[in-house]
Parts: C-alpha cells; sequence; structure tokens
C-alpha cells in the first residue's frame, strides 16, 4: 500500500474486506480513491438502500395505555426482514403495470392474565405472500436465511404493555422505501468511515523520556495504550493500532506537556485510505447493504452519465476525461 | 493508661466507631428522612389542618353567642311585661368526609378528587354545627324560666377540603390505592378543586405585627425618626392597630421647642405630647415617666433628648386633663367632659396597642411597651442603632391557605351570625317561634369559600379590601412547575413601585427563600418560592411559653420596679413585653433544652438579643424557618451510628431513625429567620472538623449549628439545574422559569384526565446528570426532557441567533415527540324555567346560527366518538337552544339555535376520548378530548437546562450531519456564541459529565457545592478513549471531509418547551371586522388582522412612502364611503339604488358629494353629533 503523496488523477478504487461474517456488523477498506467517493458511499447506504418498513397502520381496536399513533410509530420503526426488497415495488416506483406492493401483518392481541403483558414484534402474524419480510428475530424465521443469530441478543421488540382485560387488534401494511424518506427504511444504525492515520514516530526525540516518563504519556492520552505500545525490551513506544487513534490531537498538547519536539510524532490522515464500519439493524446482511449500495451509487452515475451525454455541451469534457 | 489487653482496644475502636462526625455525604441521608416525612406541600398541608383541626373551631367559638329580646314594634325600647330573652349558642362543629349530593336524585355519597375534576364539581365536606337555643323568661315576680333546647349537627355549609390533607379521601391510602383511585401517586396535594378546576392558595407575605420598628425619615419629612408598631391581638378578628411615635425633625420645629416626640394613636386626630399619653395612662410624675422610657437615670444624653417632649406636655400635670386632652382629639365632637374622658379611656383600653392587652388595668404593661417604643426611638435618633431593616425576612410573616382561610371563614362566619340575628330579632319581634335549622344560612359559608376560591378575590364579594390573584389555578404544565406553584409566595406590593429594594435577595433569605427561582420582568423579586427544606410555623398557642417563663423565675413587669430594668433582659412573647429575667443566658439554655427536647413545641424560637438585653420569643404562625444540625463544643451531635440507625430499615418496617426522632433527640432543630441571627452557623461539616484541628486558624471558635447542605437553599425549580454554581446567575433564574414550560410527564394519571391543555412527552428520559435533590422533585419518575447528543458548531449557518439544528433521523426516531391534549366542554344549561339546551345533532332544517365547520362527525347522540380525525373548525360537540314561539299562526322557520362547540380554527388532531356525565345540577354534562401529535419541526422551542433556549432552525437527516469516526451523529447542533457572553459553564461541565455518564453507564452527580471538579471528569473521559474536554474530530456530512475545528459534542440534557410555531403560525389575507369599527379583529384565536402599530406607521413616515402608508392604515383596514353635502359640511343621506342624495341640515338635493374615510372617523363624527357638536367637512 503506497501512500499517496501526490494525489493521482487517475484512480483504481479497491475495496477491502475486512470483517463480514456477521449480519449486523461489516467493516471495510476503500482505497485508491478520494473522500467525495467515499462520502458518497456512506450517504448511500445510510439513505438510499431500500429497506421495507411498516408505512399504514389499521387500527381497529385499541384499548392500551398508548394511543393510535404511538402504537402506529413503534410498529414503523420495527425492522422488518428485507432479503426480499429487490423484487419489490416502493409507491414512488409504481405505474401503470407494476402496482406498489404492499405486506400485511396482522396483530390481535388480548391481555386475560394477571400479569403485565408484552405485546412484541413477534405478535406481528404476516398476511401474505412474502415469508420472508418477518420482524427483525423473529422465531418463524424463514429457513436458510443468512444468520442464525443467537436467540439470546435477539428478543422479540417490545411494542406496548397490556395489563389485564386491555386489547389491541390491527392491521399494518408495509412497503418498501428508502431512509430518505423516513429513518425506519435506513437499512443501518450507522455507517461510516475514517481516514487511515500515518503515524510517523521519531525515536530520537522521544528518547529523552525516561521510561516511566513514556508510561506516562501515553497514559495521559485518550486510548494511548491501544494506538501505542511501549516495548519493555527496547523501551522504545512502537505504534501498536493506528486506527485506534481518532484524530482527537490531545496526543500534541500533551507532547508539549512533556516538552517534546513537535515532530516526535507527526500523525496525518492518509487522503485515499477510508475505513468503512457498518453497523446494520438486521434488515439485511451488511455486506449485502453494502454491494447494494455500489449497485445505486453505478446506477446514479449511470443515469448521469446518459443525460450528460445527452447534453451536447458536455461533450467535450467527456470525452476528455476520457483519455 | 491502657491495660495493654486487646479487648481495651477493640472497646476503644468501637468508641471511635459511634463517635465518628459524619460526613456532607451523609447528609442526604437526613434529608432524605426528612422529605420521607415532610412532603414538598408540607407548608400546605400542614396549615390547612391547622385550620380545620383548631381555627375553625376558634372563629365559632370567638362568635358562639347571639343573644335577642324581643321589641314590641308599637313602642320601641320599652321592653314587654314578660321579660324573655334568646340565646342562641354555638358548640361544637364537625366536619364529615367530602361527599357529593346529586342535583336530580339527590343522593349523597363519598366524593373522590377524580370526579370531583372530571364533572366539574367541588371537591368539599358538609360542615355541622351543634347549636343551642335558650329562651329564658323573666317572670313579672323575678322568677327565671330556662327553656334549652340543642339542634344537633346543624348543616352549615360546604368547606373546599385541600386534597391529601388529614380530611381529604385520599388521606392514608396506599400508592396502589391511589392508583385505583384514579389518582397520581406522585401527586402531593396541597390543593383544592373549585368547580374541577384545581385551586392553589399562593403564600401571602406580610409584614409582622406586634413588631416594634423603627425607621429614620428622610429629610423633607417633618420628622427625623418614627416608631411604629401594627398590634394585633393574637388570634383575633380585629383588625389591625397601628400606632406611632414620632420625633420632630430639626427643621419641623417650630419657635423655640426642641425635639418633641409624638404619638399618633388610633381615632385620634391629631399627634400628641408622648407624654400627655403617659399622664393619661396614669402615671404623671416626670420622674416615673422618665424610667419607663429610660431606664438608666445615668444615661444623661438619652434624658436631655426628652427635654423638649417634657416642656411640651408641662400645662397638662394630671391624669384627668390629660384624659380630657386627648378626647378633644377624638371623634366625639361636642359632647361633655366627662363623656370625652370616658371616651379617652376606652382608645387607651381597646384601641392602643391591643396586643398588651384590652382589658382592665393593663395601663403599666402598655406604659412600658409605650416607653419601649420611645426608648427604642431615641436609640436610633442619638446614633446608637441601626433603624430597622424592613426587608429582613425576620420581619415578615407570610399567610398560607390555613390563615387565609380562617380570615375569609371567620368573615362569612359573622356574616352567617348577622344574618341568623336579624332573622331571629324579627321573628322574636313578631312573637313568633323560629325553627334554628331553617334560620341559619346554608348559602352564607359554601358560597362565600368557594367564590374567593374560585376567583381568587380574597374576602366577601362585594366588600372593600379585596385581594386578588390569591388563588390560582394550580399549573400542570410539568411536574415540576406543579411543585413549584404550591410552594410560590406573593408580595402584596405595587408592581409599579420604582423601589428596588423588596425585591432584591436579602442576606437572611439565605435557606429559606430560593435565589434563583423568581419571575423576569414586574414581579421580578416579589413572586418567590419556597427553599426545598424551608419550613413555614403553623402557629402554637403562647399559653405554654408564658407558664415556662413563669416557671422560671421571670419577673412580670406589674411587679417590677422600673429600677432595676437596666440590670435585667426584657422578655417579650410575640412582641407583648411580658417580664425581665436577671440571668438571661440560663434562661436562654434551658429553654433551647427544652426545645431540643420537645418539652416545648419546636416550632417556638427564642431569640436572645445580647445588646439589646431583649430575650424574644415567638410562637405566632407564618414564620419561616429551616432545619439546622446541631453543634456542640465544635462538633456536630448526630454521629455516623444515627445515620446508620436511619437506613437500616428491618423488614420494611420503619427505621430506628427518622426525621421526627432526629428532632426530639435534639441532632437537628428548626430555627427561624429571626434566631439565625443569633446562630453562629458552619457552612460545611469539614468546617467544624478544621476548626477543631486548628482552632487557631478557624473562622470561629463557637458554631452553633451547621448546615445541613447548603443546595438546600434552592427551590424546586432550580434545584434541577444541574451545577448551578457554575453558571451565571440570571441563568439559573431564566432556566428556573423555563423548566416550567418544558413537557414531560406532568401526572401519571394524564389519561384519565380532561385538562384543558397538556403536554405529554413520547419518550421522556431521567436525566444523564443529576442532582441529589432530584430524588425528592420524582424528576427521574416524573422527567422532563430527553439526552440529546449535542455538538456546540458551526456547520452550515442555520443555527445562529440561538435556533439550532436537529437530527431529522432522530426526529423520525421519536426525538422530542409529544402529545398534544385539549378538551372542551359542554353542558345543557337551563336558561330561564322553559328554555334547556339540548345536546343533539342539529339538524339544518329547524336550527339556524349554524357554524361554518362540518357537522357530519358528530353521532346521533351529537358527540364526535373517539378515533375520528378532527380539524379547523369542525363540530364537536353539537348542542342547541329552543328558540321562543314567536306569535301563534306565524309559520315558524327556526325553532332551534346552535350553539355547538368545535375546534379551534388552527388545531387539529383525533379525538382521544369523551366523557358524559352530569353536572351538579343534574344536567348533561360533556367533555370532548381532542389529541394531536407534534413531532418537531422548524420554529419549535428547546431549551438545555441552563437557560440556553433556541427553536430550530433547520433539520437535517443524519447522512447530511457531521459524524465522528465512530459513528456518532448528532441530534442538535447549537451555536457556539451562544457560550462565552452568557458564562453558562455549567451546561459545558454538565455536558461533559453527561458522557462520562453515558459510557460508564452511571447518573453523574452534578450537584451544587460539592467537590467534583472538571479535572475530575475530564479525567475520568480520557481513561474511557476520549478526549479529555469532550472534543472530537468530526467530518461534514455532505463532504465527507474532516472538519477544521475539534467539535464539543456530548450528551445534554435538553428540554422541549411548550412553544411551537404550528400554535402561533397566523396570517390574513381578509377576514372578520369588529362590529364598532370595522376594523380587523385582534389575536390568532379570531382569526384577527396583524396589527401595523404606530412604529411601523413612523417607519413609513419616514420612508416617506405615502401610498403605501395609506394602503395599511384606510384601505387595508376600514375603508368606507360616505356622502356629504358640500354646503353644511354635514353627512347627508344617500338613496344608491335611486341615485338621490338628499341633505336633512340643508334641506338641498344638490351638492352632495361622495367621500372616502375610515369608517371609524365616520363613527367619530357621528358620537360627536350625539353629544351635540358639528363636525362639518369643508370642501
Amino acid at each position: 500500500m503506497a501512500p499517496a503523496n501526490k494525489p493521482s488523477t487517475r484512480r483504481t478504487p479497491q475495496v477491502r474486506l475486512r470483517n463480514y461474517d456477521s449480519d449486523d456488523y461489516c467493516e471495510f477498506e476503500l482505497l485508491g480513491t478520494d473522500v467525495s467517493v467515499a462520502n458518497a458511499l456512506r450517504r448511500i447506504i445510510l439513505s438510499h438502500v431500500p429497506t421495507i418498513a411498516i408505512e399504514l397502520v389499521e387500527i381497529e381496536r385499541n384499548s392500551t395505555v398508548l394511543n393510535d399513533e404511538f402504537i402506529a410509530h413503534r410498529l414503523g420503526l420495527i425492522p422488518i426482514v428485507s432479503t426480499d426488497v429487490g423484487i419489490l415495488t416502493s409507491p414512488y416506483e409504481a405505474n401503470d403495470d407494476k402496482q406498489c406492493d404492499e405486506l400485511e401483518y396482522e396483530l390481535n392481541v388480548r391481555c386475560t392474565g394477571d400479569e403485565t403483558m408484552d405485546v412484541t414484534s413477534e405478535d406481528l402474524r404476516p398476511h401474505n405472500s412474502w415469508p420472508n419480510a418477518l420482524p427483525v428475530g423473529h422465531s418463524q424465521r424463514p429457513q436458510g436465511s443468512a444468520a442464525q443469530g443467537n436467540a439470546a441478543d435477539e428478543r422479540p421488540i417490545v411494542i406496548v404493555k397490556m395489563r389485564r382485560g386491555q386489547e389491541l387488534k390491527l392491521k399494518a401494511m408495509a412497503r418498501k422505501g428508502t431512509g430518505k424518506d423516513h429513518a425506519k427504511w435506513s437499512p443501518v444504525a450507522t455507517a461510516r468511515f475514517q481516514y487511515r492515520p500515518d503515524i510517523q514516530l521519531d525515536q530520537d526525540a522521544l528518547s529523552r523520556l525516561s521510561f516511566q516518563e513514556k508510561e506516562s504519556f501515553l497514559n495521559s492520552i485518550p486510548r494511548g495504550k491501544m494506538i501505542f505500545r511501549l516495548n519493555p525490551h527496547t523501551s522504545e513506544i512502537e505504534v501498536n493500532d493506528a486506527e485506534a487513534y481518532l484524530f482527537d490531537r490531545q496526543i500534541f498538547e500533551r507532547m508539549e506537556e512533556f516538552s517534546l519536539p513537535p515532530d516526535a510524532i507527526t500523525i496525518r490522515p492518509l487522503p485515499d485510505y477510508f475505513i468503512f464500519k457498518v453497523e446494520g439493524t438486521g434488515v439485511l446482511p451488511c455486506a449485502t447493504i453494502v454491494s447494494m449500495a455500489i449497485d445505486i451509487l453505478r446506477e446514479k452515475l449511470a443515469v448521469l452519465h446518459t443525460e450528460v451525454q445527452n447534453q451536447e455541451n458536455f461533450a467535450p469534457m467527456l470525452s476528455d476525461a476520457a483519455a | 493508661m491502657y491495660g495493654g489487653a486487646q479487648a481495651e482496644e477493640l472497646e476503644y475502636e468501637a468508641e471511635e466507631a459511634v463517635d465518628e462526625e459524619i460526613r456532607q455525604d451523609d447528609s442526604w441521608a437526613v434529608i432524605s428522612a426528612f422529605f420521607e416525612e415532610k412532603s414538598l406541600v408540607r407548608q400546605q398541608l400542614d396549615s390547612f389542618n391547622e385550620f380545620i383541626s383548631s381555627s375553625m373551631q376558634e372563629i365559632v367559638d370567638e362568635n358562639a353567642d347571639i343573644i335577642v329580646r324581643p321589641r314590641s314594634q308599637h313602642d320601641p325600647g320599652e321592653d314587654e311585661v314578660e321579660d324573655k330573652e334568646y340565646h342562641v349558642h354555638f358548640t361544637q362543629i364537625y366536619l364529615a368526609k367530602p361527599t357529593l349530593t346529586e342535583g336530580d336524585s339527590g343522593e349523597t355519597s363519598p366524593l373522590f378528587p377524580k370526579e370531583a375534576r372530571l364533572r366539574n364539581l367541588t371537591y368539599s365536606a358538609p360542615l355541622y354545627v351543634d347549636v343551642a337555643k335558650i329562651v329564658r323568661t323573666t317572670n313579672p315576680d323575678g322568677e327565671v324560666n330556662e327553656d334549652e333546647n340543642i339542634s344537633e349537627k346543624v348543616y352549615l355549609g360546604e368547606v373546599p377540603i385541600m386534597l391529601r390533607s388529614t380530611y381529604c379521601s385520599l388521606a392514608d391510602h396506599s400508592e396502589r390505592e391511589l392508583q385505583e383511585l384514579g389518582e397520581c401517586p406522585y401527586d402531593q396535594g396541597g390543593y383544592f378543586v373549585i368547580n374541577g378546576s384545581e385551586k392553589v392558595l399562593i403564600a401571602q407575605e406580610r409584614m409582622a405585627n406586634n413588631h416594634v420598628y423603627v425607621f429614620r425619615k428622610s429629610q423633607p419629612s417633618k420628622f427625623s425618626v418614627t416608631a411604629e408598631c401594627r398590634s394585633v391581638v393574637e388570634g383575633s378578628t380585629r383588625s389591625t392597630s397601628s400606632m406611632a411615635i414620632k420625633m420632630l425633625s430639626r427643621a419641623g420645629v417650630k419657635g423655640g421647642d426642641g425635639q418633641c416626640i409624638r404619638a399618633t394613636l388610633p381615632y385620634i386626630r391629631s399627634d400628641l405630647p408622648i407624654l400627655v399619653v403617659f399622664r393619661a395612662l396614669g402615671f404623671v410624675a416626670d420622674r416615673d415617666i422618665l424610667e419607663h422610657i429610660v431606664y438608666d437615670f445615668g444615661d444623661t444624653e438619652m434624658l436631655e433628648a426628652l427635654r423638649p417632649s417634657i416642656e411640651e406636655a408641662y400645662p397638662i400635670q394630671s391624669q384627668e386633663v390629660a384624659l380630657d386632652f386627648i378626647g378633644k382629639r377624638g371623634s366625639a365632637i361636642g359632647v361633655v367632659r366627662d363623656k370625652r374622658i370616658q371616651y379617652a379611656r376606652e382608645i387607651l383600653q381597646r384601641e392602643l396597642l391591643p396586643h398588651v392587652g384590652v382589658g382592665e388595668f393593663c395601663e403599666t404593661k402598655k406604659a412600658y411597651f409605650f416607653g419601649y417604643m420611645i426608648h427604642r426611638l431615641l436609640l436610633v435618633a442619638l446614633g446608637r442603632r441601626d433603624q430597622d431593616d424592613r426587608d429582613h425576612y425576620a420581619n415578615k410573616r407570610l399567610d398560607l391557605g390555613g390563615p387565609l382561610l380562617a380570615q375569609l371563614f371567620r368573615q362569612l362566619f359573622r356574616k352567617l351570625i348577622k344574618d341568623l340575628r336579624y332573622y331571629v330579632q324579627k321573628a322574636v319581634d313578631r312573637g313568633r317561634d323560629f325553627n334554628l335549622t331553617a334560620a341559619i344560612g346554608k348559602e352564607t359559608i359554601t358560597r362565600g369559600l368557594k367564590y374567593s376560591l374560585a376567583t381568587g378575590n380574597w374576602g366577601m364579594q362585594g366588600t372593600a379590601g379585596l385581594r386578588a390573584g390569591v388563588s390560582q389555578v394550580l399549573n400542570r404544565l410539568t411536574y415540576a412547575s406543579t411543585l413549584s406553584h404550591l410552594r410560590r409566595i406573593n408580595s402584596p406590593i405595587g408592581r409599579e413601585g420604582k423601589l428596588a429594594k423588596p425585591r432584591q435577595l436579602h442576606n437572611s433569605q439565605w435557606g429559606m427563600i430560593c435565589p434563583a427561582e423568581t419571575p423576569e420582568g414586574q414581579a421580578c423579586g416579589l413572586v418567590k418560592n419556597l427553599a426545598l427544606m424551608a419550613y413555614v410555623s403553623v402557629g402554637c398557642a403562647s399559653g405554654p411559653v408564658l407558664e415556662f417563663l413563669e416557671e422560671w423565675t421571670m419577673e412580670n413587669l406589674e411587679e417590677v420596679s422600673a429600677s432595676v430594668i437596666p440590670q435585667a433582659t426584657k422578655i417579650f412573647v410575640n412582641g407583648v413585653w411580658t417580664g425581665i429575667h436577671r440571668r438571661p443566658q440560663e434562661l436562654v439554655t434551658t429553654l433551647r433544652k427544652m426545645r431540643r427536647e420537645v418539652n416545648i413545641n419546636t416550632e417556638v424560637s427564642v431569640v436572645h438579643d445580647v445588646r439589646l438585653q431583649e430575650l424574644r420569643l415567638y410562637t405566632d404562625c407564618g414564620r419561616c424557618s429551616r432545619p439546622l444540625f446541631i453543634v456542640e463544643d465544635q462538633a456536630l451531635r448526630i454521629t455516623k451510628e444515627h445515620i446508620r440507625q436511619m437506613s437500616a430499615e428491618v423488614d420494611g418496617e420503619e427505621p430506628l431513625m427518622t426525621w421526627s426522632r432526629l428532632i426530639q433527640n435534639g441532632f437537628v432543630e428548626y430555627v427561624d429567620t429571626e434566631e439565625e441571627e443569633t446562630a453562629m452557623i458552619a457552612m460545611h461539616i469539614a468546617d467544624l472538623a478544621s476548626a477543631r484541628a486548628d482552632p487557631a486558624h478557624a473562622y470561629s471558635y463557637t458554631y452553633t449549628h451547621c448546615e445541613i447542605h447548603p443546595c438546600m437553599i434552592l427551590g424546586v425549580c432550580a434545584s434541577i439545574v444541574p451545577f448551578p454554581d457554575h453558571n451565571q446567575s440570571p441563568r439559573n433564574t431564566y432556566q428556573s422559569a423555563m423548566g416550567k414550560q418544558a413537557m414531560g410527564m406532568y401526572v401519571t394519571n394524564y389519561q384519565l384526565r380532561m385538562d384543558t391543555q397538556g403536554f405529554v412527552l413520547y419518550y421522556p428520559q431521567k436525566p444523564l446528570v443529576t442532582t441529589r435533590s432530584m430524588e425528592f422533585l420524582h424528576f427521574r419518575e416524573l422527567p422532563a426532557g430527553h439526552n440529546a447528543i449535542v455538538a456546540i458548531a458551526c456547520y452550515s449557518g442555520y443555527n445562529q441567533e440561538d435556533s439550532m439544528m436537529m437530527n431529522q433521523s432522530s426526529i423520525d426516531r421519536g426525538f422530542f415527540r409529544s402529545i398534544f391534549f385539549r378538551s372542551y366542554r359542554a353542558e345543557e344549561k337551563k336558561v330561564g324555567s322553559m328554555v334547556q339546551e339540548v345536546i343533539e345533532k342539529p339538524d339544518r332544517s329547524v336550527t339556524t346560527g349554524m357554524r361554518h365547520g362540518t357537522y357530519d362527525k358528530l353521532d346521533d347522540d351529537g358527540l364526535t366518538p373517539p378515533g375520528t380525525r378532527v380539524s379547523g373548525e369542525d363540530v364537536l360537540i353539537g348542542k342547541t337552544s329552543p328558540l321562543p314561539e314567536e306569535a301563534p299562526g306565524m309559520a315558524q322557520r327556526w325553532s332551534k339555535k346552535d350553539v355547538s362547540t368545535s375546534l379551534r380554527n388552527s388545531e387539529s388532531g383525533m379525538v382521544d376520548s369523551v366523557m358524559l356525565s352530569t353536572n351538579e345540577a343534574g344536567a348533561r354534562f360533556v367533555k370532548v378530548r381532542v389529541r394531536s401529535i407534534r413531532i418537531p419541526q422548524v420554529g419549535d422551542k428547546f431549551a438545555s437546562r441552563h437557560g440556553q433556549k433556541g427553536t430550530v432552525g433547520i433539520t437535517y437527516t443524519q447522512e447530511d450531519m457531521p459524524w465522528t469516526a465512530q459513528g456518532i451523529v448528532p441530534d442538535l447542533i447549537i451555536n457556539p456564541h451562544a457560550i462565552p457572553s452568557r458564562m453558562t459553564i455549567g451546561h459545558l461541565v454538565e455536558a461533559l459529565m453527561s458522557k462520562v455518564a453515558a459510557c460508564r453507564g452511571q447518573e453523574g452527580d452534578a450537584t451544587p457545592f460539592t467537590d467534583v471538579t472538571v479535572d475530575n471528569i475530564s479525567e475520568a473521559l480520557k481513561d474511557l478513549g476520549y478526549h479529555s474536554r469532550g472534543w472530537e474530530t468530526m467530518y461534514n456530512g455532505h463532504t465527507g471531509r474532516p472538519l477544521q475545528a475539534q467539535i464539543f459534542l456530548n450528551p445534554t440534557y435538553y428540554q422541549r418547551l411548550k412553544h411551537m410555531v404550528d400554535d402561533k403560525i397566523h396570517s390574513r389575507g381578509r377576514g372578520p371586522v369588529t362590529l364598532l369599527t370595522r376594523q380587523p379583529v385582534e389575536g390568532r384565536a379570531r382569526d384577527g388582522g396583524l396589527r401595523f402599530g404606530e412604529m411601523e406607521r413612523d417607519c413609513i413616515i419616514s420612508h416617506g412612502s405615502a401610498s403605501f402608508l395609506k394602503e395599511r392604515l384606510f384601505d387595508v383596514s376600514d375603508a368606507y364611503r360616505v356622502h356629504v353635502c358640500k354646503d353644511c359640511g354635514m353627512m347627508a343621506v344617500a338613496n344608491l339604488r335611486t341615485q338621490t342624495f338628499h341633505c336633512r341640515a340643508c334641506k338641498s338635493y344638490d351638492s352632495v358629494v361622495q367621500v372616502y374615510m375610515p369608517y371609524a372617523a365616520k363613527l367619530l363624527f357621528q358620537e360627536l353629533m350625539a353629544m351635540a357638536i358639528a363636525p362639518r367637512m369643508q370642501f
């Protein structure tokens, strides 16, 4: 990996996967491109990857403590496994030929016991031919679905609590949508990238500090013992995990306090090395989200490309860029 | 010394452990014990209980007797042969539990507050009294025949009952039972329910009675110094009787006399020389008189100061002459000398200083008190003492619900007695017997109490001296605002008064009154709030104290020679000089000891004023006091062991040590504002330890008390502020005001209530950073806010000037979502005997005056069912009132008039619930509650807990928000410019601590005056892997590039305030106009116009845009056309259809012109014409 000192005009973006075993988390590196692409990818992951979420709720009976709007809002936020989202049609995509798909769910619960009862996503009964579109963590998980998350951390989601005699009966309709419209369609909890820090140590300068001083120096920096390690043999500070550094710059304040020269440690972000971390909600496997995002980005670029090609004025510029 | 045995050593250790001094943290156990026993509205409940249990009976006893003799009508004045005398005597009163008597069926059943609130009833209990009727007949031969007839439990009226007082139906119910009764277990009562609305009695501040106040007068005044005393007899109805003693100023001296001292007595028109008063009281010799004033004849300076007064009174040398002198200046003019003297005697006995005594033979005491007043005046006049401080809180008393109700009840009961006497007299005069039960007016008390509580006009309707705003509607915006309202104090001083001093925080208010919580603007400093641990005395009888003093060799004033006074200490009980004592220190020590052992009431305050040689004891009601740790020998009396006993709860039973035991054992005591002046109070427990360790450098070596915790000086709203000790003080005041507008959960039973307005937050969160005091305010259980992730940054410019950016994705996920409830009510009113309104769906064919909104949402019963979406002016409750039938034979088009209730025009929502019931009269009564969901949007108002408020300037979705390398996205971005000039460091410290708290999963402690430092928090934050000052590198959401500056990104507790754009947004093109002037109406609720006021007018004038000005003020407002006769200049009659114009004044048909003028101008002209002024227009 050559640190790109001079930003080259020609880019060969690469993706290196790091950790994609879990459905809910993935980590990858994006290299050889600049922030705009990285950020575009991040934004698309957050708000353009379609998922399924409950949008319409018809309440037939509700004697719970929460009012209809409250329950509808809570239902909307329940993540629904959206592996089938690709074949669905959203209201925006609908036209005369293709109708907007609506996934129906039913909920009909009545509390008869004396104990407080939880109405959970488990009580939502899917009603139609989309057997995969179940609330995340639903016990009727379709066979062969990618993840076998352990039952302990996938407890069903509480919608409302009931006492004796209360009742909730409703019909819910889920639709395909994107996070741009409402955060409930966002496939991830968060998606972010960071620049990889490049840490250069000047051991000569650092050797002014005694072992103890080095120790306390590292202790005085947030995450100091993660970013660096103190080699007990050479009693030198070594970089342990550069990524643990969050560019908080406190290290430079501390260097001053320990009267180290400013170049004893230099840290700079690598401009074309991005570490992406995506935390899913269980709606889609994170790896899928990312690949969908890339597809969407490509699609968008393709649309842009054709649009631009149609505009004659841009033609010379385009040919220039292609060269 | 030690036997060397190990056992000894152990024993030593054990002893050490027992005597171990408590630490500051332990004082929280004590504070908890306090609140365990005394809820936050204790003052209200205590004072009401006192009213019911004793004041009411006392008032009845005071005015218990009516004696009526028949007067024959034809020959008034002459008694009949048989001497008959009717006595009516009131004895025992009884108060039942609150009940309700239905208007239609007449059934009586117990009443609970929930029902009273819902059905707009009054939560009151019937009052009964035993009345004896005695007819005493004296035969001509002197034989007395007595016929006694006792009516038991005669109904007197209804007394509104304070919720959660001992007489409330909710008393002694467990939390569970309260819930079953539809009450909120966190609701602490302390208010009344009058016609369904909750009313609080605001404590009224006043000057203390029976005190001698000495003031210097500023100079153009005739007098240089005055001593005043507003005297009131303990527990009496009589209005205050003020008297004053005044010393003439040098400028006021005319001719040869020096600076005389004069006295102003009640009912005496002119000021009297003081010696005349003495002589009238029976002290004739100068020496005698001087003894009562100066005490010490070695004090020549003071004697000299009295010389002019003595000379002035020289001509009057006997009691008779003095009395005559006074009598001449009384109100009785032109009567004989004997009558005058008698009159003067009575004035002196009854009206002069009545608190000293109104009986006979009080002259000695009165003379002493009178002399004492002069003494005090001279001390100031001679510059030996400062004048008294009017604003010192020891000179203030708080009238709480109890005394206020007692005052009202007294008036009403007297009226009842008066009416009864009148009735009885009338009956007796006619020679008829009377029925007591029928004779007692049942409505006087019921109506009178209800009227005052409902309107806040304190006093009987129609009488003078009505005080407004005493009873207020309980604020139910958020739980803290309710609590704070119940602890409010009002000073009835004119709001316009420019005098700043009564508004300023006074040193003596420390610990009694919150230094932060007061409104801004006109009422600033006049409306106050009690500090958390402040206790207001309910008053106790002075009898036991007097008895005790008698026992402890107090020398009674009447038996003592004046010459011993200089050597002794004067003893005052409730302002009355009762005696002297030679060894005051001993007496004080014993008194305090007795009080600490609860042998005399803990409320009694013992003030030993060494300088004045006075011992003042107070037992009256309305004094502010607060508990303090008792210190003996520079150490607290309470030890660690007692703290342990407090927490040691065995099997759910009461712990060994409770608050009352702490009092009984003399570990804590109540110290009132006046006694506090004689105490030496350590601020922290540690101060005592350091004083012991190093006495040479100690602040004091005579500590008598220690603060329980300094943060207890704050009130309810200020206790919610974290780190208030890091803020600029006005910011705490601002937050104290804003905390009352925050949405949260105002009561847990909000779904069962039909409040006219209610705001409830979807997901209220308890703050990450709390104060210890919040525990007692139940802020964790009923919070009002969210822990928002807040970035202090400039991001795109949409957070300038106190606006803020909000994360739309967070909003989507439920951030600060809230519900707004509004209830509408209607009842089938009965107008007259025949006209009865009906709740129904109005029929368009027979009903006139139907509204704009749709009636389609009404069911057949005339009500909108729950779950209906309503908006605009939709009709919620359909109601009609029958129209009177017109002349028979005429075909009547309309038989009914529409009187429906429709939704407010700017609101929309869902019908949440409908309540159908009957009111007190038995008529149908309906309430409809509409709910609407309020999602944060641009323009809504939010605030942190540090007086930092702002409105939303823009909402950005998650991807547009800046983010950190950990993927954290702020919920809120506020502008850095909000910080430096406002100096709300507490805001930043709270944020920093919140981050630590969030990472550790523990609450942060932000109690003021503790030893938490920013460095501690920073260190903890660093250890958690964050920048120690809470900074983070963030990336621009639009570009992905790192932001130049590091951002202060931390969680901070934010509140959503009730001001929302949707309730404010308003615009109008055309719309309704007022009837009279035809100018647009005012206000959003009526779709009114936007005022183009003077200042706007000035702007346009200075711009020179005349035609725009004309458009604004005329065309767009009340343009009108009139026809004017050119000849006479008066308005003419125009018939536009026939195009005929006619001037009535000059009888001409031509020369009429058209004039455009504002309708208001036309109106003015016509009004002038009505006043026989002819405004003529010239052309």
